[in-house]
């Protein structure tokens, strides 16, 4: 089985918002702005005026790390979190509770509640879509214009995505928390 | 004997519609009818709009997914607890001098437990769903699944012990009594932990919690112990109870000077070198004026009162246990919003056009409602209570009779 992760060459990133419309298109996420399975942070100049460094400004998609330790599942009451076969974190709706202890636990504010079935959801790597469809992309990844996003098995040493990892330098978001995320920021 | 023989030797008082609304018809009384069916309209009202709008009935967002619903039941179990503890130390450690609460408090430890179970029932957006998968897929690391089973359990524990005490059966009343403490302080502090275990808020992260609930509890016990004998005796304590109330107080004294030490601490290792997402939350916490109404209602105005005469101005206590309990509630209100009031951010600098700041919330009407109707329930039922038990220490009834 494969362990799938993102690699995300985030200073490619224009903030055309592509992702975000596909992935709502996708897995039918609704509409609103509580309501998102990822999005693109804005992260503010620095600098004081007319100091500004505008290096420093910049766009950086975000969505659910899929840690590899979650807290998300460690809390879950009813394991309605768990780890899928190619170690992507999901969400039983059927086991939810609405405990909201998850949304609560991750560090990465990727969770939402889905208004037609009360119960939480996020990012699952299209699993339900795309990945059941037998393809091999997410739709955010295959909308990006710029190629920000890389998907794939971690596991396969000829992926492009370790590839991607050999080559590059990356980090992952507050890795001090030892979640171990597996979306890598390219540096 | 059989299970059925056992069933019907519980004593327990016949009562009718008559006896009631047989009570003595003062102002006080009539006033306390009055807030009492007020309260358990709001609940219904509260339960109403929670069923026609679903959880859009609150005001709970993505952001600040916990809300005042879960603040009134640690309210009220942590109250559970406390009148567990108090219970405790007559049947169960024998101080005699407690004996004469025991029941009192125990069945108080049930009515309260039961107020928060019906309030979080509404919390939780699928109830029926959690009972199933409790059962069936276990998540063994979650605090969550090991406080509510272990209150499940305690609550059990609690009625047998409650019945025990009914038939006058100390031996098994101090056994069932025993294991429903050591479980009841189990669920207590992995309620504790619930917040304790959020590596992602290091405001709430720690130890403290699974320790500082256990403390609270005891807080709470004893607050609620002296309105329970106040109304209990009208204010016109008899030696015995004086004896106890001032007790008691002193117990009082050592757990509210512990938690004014307790506090300061924890404020100390939040704020000292400035630790992000912690220093500056806990600066907010300091800056608003929900901790500072915890702290005067909890430890200032009570600890005043009890120092004057070291515990033995039981009038006043009895007072001063209403400001108590009301500072209990900004304590659970506190908790549960300065957990969740710095954004997690997460890149976000504008999400979606709204700059940062800290997270508002503010409880809808039907959070309102379901959460003080919890307290019509308690009243409710404790006061069925009354009717249906002797309440009383066997002794003391006696006593009172005569
Ligand atoms: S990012 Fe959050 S939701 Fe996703 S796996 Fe990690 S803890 Fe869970
Ligand atoms: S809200 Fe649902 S997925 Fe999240 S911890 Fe509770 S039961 Fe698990």
């Amino acid at each position: 089985m494969a362990r799938y992760g993102m690699a995300l060459d985030y200073k490619n990133c224009i903030d055309c918002k592509a992702c975000e419309s596909a992935c709502k298109e996708e897995n039918g996420v609704l509409l609103g702005a509580d309501k998102h399975r990822i999005w693109v942070g804005t992260k503010e100049v620095e600098g004081e005026f007319p100091f500004l460094s505008i290096s420093s400004s910049g766009f950086v998609p975000s969505q659910c790390q899929h840690c590899e330790a979650a807290p998300c599942q460690e809390v879950c009451p009813t394991n309605a979190t768990y780890y899928d076969e190619n170690g992507v974190v999901r969400v039983d709706a059927d086991k939810c509770i609405l405990c909201t202890y998850c949304m609560n636990a991750c560090p990465y504010d990727a969770r939402y509640v889905d208004d037609r079935t009360m119960t939480v959801d996020k990012c699952n790597f299209c699993s339900d879509t795309r990945l059941a469809r037998g393809e091999t992309t997410t739709a955010c990844q295959n909308t990006c214009p710029t190629k920000v996003r890389t998907f794939g098995d971690l596991d396969d040493p000829y992926s492009e995505i370790s590839e991607l990892l050999r080559r590059r330098d990356h980090y992952s978001l507050k890795a001090h928390l030892g979640t171990k995320p597996k979306l890598f920021y390219l540096t | 004997m059989s299970i059925k023989e056992f069933v019907a030797s519980i004593p327990v008082n016949k009562v009718g519609f008559k006896d009631i609304f047989g009570y003595e018809k003062t102002p006080r009384n009539l006033i306390l009818t009055v807030l009492t069916f007020g309260l358990l309209a709001m609940f219904a009202a509260g339960v109403g709009l929670y069923l026609l709008h679903g959880h859009h009935a609150y005001n709970v967002t993505r952001e600040h997914p916990w809300g005042l619903l879960l603040a009134a039941y640690i309210f009220f179990v942590v109250s559970s607890t406390g009148l567990c503890i108090i219970g405790s130390l007559g049947d169960v450690f024998g101080f005699k001098d407690y004996e004469l609460i025991s029941k009192r408090a125990i069945f108080g430890s049930i009515v309260t437990i039961l107020s928060g179970f019906a309030v979080i029932l509404f919390e939780i957006g699928h109830p029926v769903t959690m009972v199933i998968y409790n059962v069936l897929t276990p998540g063994l690391t979650s605090a969550i699944w090991w406080m509510g089973t272990l209150y499940g359990l305690y609550l059990t524990f609690m009625i047998i012990e409650f019945v025990f005490l009914l038939k006058g059966d100390a031996k098994f009343a101090k056994y069932f009594g025993l294991v429903g403490l050591i479980i009841g302080l189990a669920a207590h502090s992995n309620l504790g932990a619930v917040f304790g275990f959020l590596n992602a808020r290091p405001i709430s992260n720690g130890v403290y919690f699974p320790m500082y609930f256990i403390l609270t509890a005891f807080i709470t016990g004893v607050f609620i112990a002296y309105l329970f004998m106040g109304f209990r005796y009208k204010l016109k304590f008899p030696e015995r109870v004086k004896k106890m109330l001032t007790n008691l107080g002193k117990i009082q004294i050592f757990l509210l000077s512990f938690l004014a030490f307790f506090m300061t601490w924890k404020m100390l290792t939040d704020l000292y070198g400035g630790m992000p997402n912690r220093a500056d939350v806990a600066h907010h916490i300091l800056g608003s004026w929900t901790f500072w109404a915890e702290v005067i209602l909890v430890i200032v105005i009570p600890l005043l009162v009890l120092l004057k005469d070291m515990g033995r101005s039981h009038v006043a206590m009895f007072y001063a246990s209403f400001s108590g309990m009301a500072g209990i509630a900004f304590m659970r209100y506190n908790l549960i919003h300065d957990t969740q009031v710095k954004p997690l951010q997460m890149l976000k600098v504008y999400e979606y056009q709204l700059p940062p700041t800290w997270i508002h919330y503010s409880p809808s009407a039907a959070e309102w409602m379901i959460s003080l109707g919890g307290i019509g329930l308690c009243i409710t039922l404790y006061y069925l209570g009354t009717k249906f038990f002797n309440l009383d220490a066997d002794e003391g009834h006696a006593e009172q009779k005569a």
